[in-house]
C-alpha cells in the first residue's frame, strides 16, 4: 500500500475531497499546515509571507490505484488550466501494513 | 525502523498516551486532524428513499452531506522493527470499541533517524522506544 500526501490550497481542499469521494476514495484525513515552496513564500511589495496556509490531505490506497488517485487530486487541485505557483505538491510514501482498529483486521 | 501512524478517536488520546507509557513507548507526536472513513453513504437513508421515493425530497439534502469530516487525533511514533507488533497491539487494544470510526494504524518504513541533541543516528537515536523489555 502507499500513502499519498497532498499539500493543496485551503480553498481547493473541499473540491479535492469531493473528487476523491466521486472517484471512490471516501477515506481521507485532513490537517491544516503552514509552509513555503521554492518561491520562498509570497512577496507583495514590501510584505513577505514566509509561511502560507495550506491543507494536507492524506489517503492510503493500494499501489495499483496510485495513478488514478494522483490524477483525481491533480485535476481538482490545479488553479486555472495551466496551474499556478502555490498549487501544492503530492508526496507518495510506502505503507507496509494497515490495521483497522475497530476490527483489529490487517490489510495488505 | 518503522513509523507507526495511528488515527484514533479524540476522546481516546489520554488513555492511549497512558498505556503507551506503560508499555514502554514514551515518545510520540500527536496532531489534530479531520477525516472521513470508507462509509460516507448511509444505507438506512438509501433504503428509506427506495421505499418511499415521493417523500424522499426531504431526505436528499441530508444525503448530499455525505463525506462529512470528523475530528480525529493522529499519533505517530518511530520504533525499531522488532517492536512494531507490540506497539500495534497496544494501540489497537486501547482504541478498539468495535464500532466504525475507531481509526486506522499505518506502518511505514523509515530510512534513518537522527537525534538532534547528540547527532546519534539509527536505532541509537530512538533507544527510549524499547518496549516492555527495557523495564
Amino acid at each position: 500500500m502507499i500513502m499519498v500526501r497532498a499539500i493543496v490550497r485551503p480553498e481547493k481542499s473541499s473540491a479535492v475531497m469531493q473528487s476523491l469521494l466521486e472517484a471512490g476514495y471516501p477515506a481521507v484525513t485532513k490537517i491544516d499546515v503552514a509552509g513555503r515552496g521554492k518561491q520562498r513564500g509570497l512577496r507583495l511589495g514590501n510584505v513577505v509571507y514566509d509561511e502560507l496556509p495550506k491543507e494536507l490531505l492524506m489517503v492510503v490506497v493500494h499501489e495499483h490505484e496510485k495513478d488514478f488517485v494522483v490524477r483525481a487530486i491533480l485535476e481538482s487541485a490545479r488553479t486555472g488550466d495551466k496551474g499556478a505557483y502555490g498549487d501544492g505538491k503530492i508526496f507518495i510514501t510506502p505503507v507496509e501494513e494497515a490495521y483497522t482498529i475497530s476490527t483489529g483486521e490487517r490489510e495488505a | 525502523m518503522k513509523e507507526i501512524v495511528a488515527i484514533i478517536r479524540q476522546n481516546r488520546i489520554n488513555q492511549t498516551k497512558e498505556s503507551l507509557i506503560a508499555a514502554g513507548f514514551p515518545a510520540a507526536t500527536a496532531t489534530r486532524a479531520l477525516g472521513r472513513g470508507r462509509r460516507p453513504v448511509e444505507f438506512d437513508l438509501l433504503n428509506a428513499i427506495n421505499e418511499n421515493p415521493k417523500e424522499s425530497a426531504e431526505i436528499l439534502p441530508t444525503l448530499a452531506q455525505g463525506g462529512r469530516l470528523y475530528p480525529k487525533r493522529i499519533i505517530s511514533m518511530v520504533v525499531p522493527d522488532e517492536k512494531v507488533a507490540e506497539l500495534i497491539r497496544t494501540i489497537i487494544k486501547v482504541n478498539q470499541t468495535g464500532n466504525p470510526g475507531d481509526g486506522k494504524v499505518f506502518v511505514c518504513p523509515v530510512n534513518d533517524v537522527i537525534r538532534v541533541r547528540t547527532g546519534e543516528t539509527g536505532p541509537a537515536a530512538i533507544d527510549e522506544m524499547n518496549g516492555s523489555n527495557g523495564r
